[in-house]
């Protein structure tokens, strides 16, 4: 009987037309961290805010003749001082907060204890910058309105450089202010994103 | 915690734990008591303060001084008109979310988150409310030569220190507010899946 030779098939090769490429780093393949990214952008728009207040604050002068020269400076109100002094220490602590966010980002997992703990110093400082924003309001207000019960006159009609200035500053750490707001909103939600239902 | 245990086929005993995640967290419940209680002192001992006095005017260098009835309100100065607004809007807040976080207890995620963005927000401007009033205090308590702003609280002492009274009652309201949110910050990182 005539055995029918088997026919060896060669298994089809599919053929590699390029080479096989290495596999990629695991490193590569991670998608973005959006949490992070719009962490790092807030707590930079906090330390730009904040850095815009304090230089238009101290840059606020202005001479007027009355009749003898009298300037309108920022140290002549203690609130305005104290707007200054507590805009620079958020500053300070923003560009740090901002900084380790940053390196957080770009080596991610090595410092999850720290970067936890920002949290806290940005509701701190949120208590801080809204209190600076208040006082500095209140004084530029009675600058602009001026109080006839109490007969203190308004100045803004003779130094009007000097409360534009105050006003923008004002202005910007009250956006400031709602960064860091939703700052700390961010943290929380990531946080609450993590907890098993 | 509740267990049940049940056998299966096998007879093996096998236990399901259920989790109870309706807990009073005490010291949430403790500091939204004392913020409330706290912030409507404060809104209350600014809203009741006036003081009336006979202040000496010379008009005419050659006749005495007339003495003109002049009175200190909170209602004059706009920044206390936003401490007392401020504290009672804090007030009002501080009972509403006392009832509601007692009736959620930890069940529903999106209203603690809620609550949580509310006390932020109430934190700041209550800060704000101090800082403001603190501000406008220390004008009137020690003047501003600079632009002829005289000094108020020599005639209208009893005032003066009503003021200073209703700001330093807020500010201990605004700390506990402070501690509310780091708290909760603190029980969400407890919670969370490592």
């Amino acid at each position: 009987m005539a055995s029918e030779p088997e026919k060896v098939v060669p298994p089809v090769e599919t053929p590699e037309a390029e080479p096989e490429k290495a596999a990629p780093p695991p490193s590569m393949t991670r998608p973005t961290d959006y949490f992070a990214v719009a962490d790092v952008v807030l707590r930079l728009l906090v330390f730009a805010s904040a850095l815009v207040s304090v230089v238009v604050m101290s840059t606020s002068k202005e001479t007027e003749m009355l009749p003898y020269p009298r300037p309108a400076k920022f140290t002549q109100s203690p609130a305005l001082i104290y707007f200054v002094a507590a805009l620079s220490v958020a500053g300070f602590f923003s560009l740090i907060t901002t900084l380790g966010s940053l390196y957080s980002l770009i080596k991610p997992g090595c410092c999850a204890k720290i970067i936890s703990h920002f949290i806290v110093i940005d509701v701190l400082l949120l208590g801080i910058v809204a209190s600076a924003t208040g006082a500095a309001g209140s004084v530029t207000y009675i600058g602009l309105k001026g109080n006839t019960y109490v007969g203190w006159r308004e100045i803004c009609t003779l130094y009007g450089k000097f409360c534009r200035y105050l006003g923008a500053s004002i202005g910007v750490s009250l956006f400031a202010s709602v960064m860091l707001v939703l700052l700390v909103l961010l943290s929380v939600y990531s946080l609450s994103k993590k907890i098993p239902k | 915690m509740e267990t049940e245990s049940y056998t299966n086929g096998g007879g093996v005993a096998k236990e399901i734990g259920i989790a109870n995640k309706q807990t009073i967290r005490w010291n949430d419940f403790v500091l939204r008591f004392l913020a409330f209680v706290l912030t409507l002192v404060a809104a209350i001992v600014l809203g009741v303060s006036k003081q009336n006095e006979l202040v000496p005017v010379q008009l005419v260098p050659t006749l005495p001084p007339i003495n003109v009835p002049a009175s200190a309100k909170w209602s004059h100065m706009s920044a206390f008109v936003y401490f007392v607004i401020v504290n009672a809007i804090a007030c009002a807040y501080a009972v509403i979310s006392l009832v509601l976080s007692l009736a959620n207890r930890g069940k529903a995620k999106g209203l603690s988150l809620t609550i949580i963005l509310f006390d932020l927000i109430m934190m700041a401007l209550l800060y704000s409310s101090v800082g403001a009033a603190a501000a406008v205090g220390l004008i009137g308590y020690k003047g501003n030569t600079h632009v002829r702003w005289n000094k108020v609280c020599d005639v209208f002492g009893k005032f003066c220190g009503q003021v200073a009274a209703a700001i330093a009652i807020s500010l201990v309201g605004s700390i506990l507010f402070l501690l509310l949110v780091l708290f909760a910050m603190l029980n969400l990182h407890k919670n969370r899946r490592h």
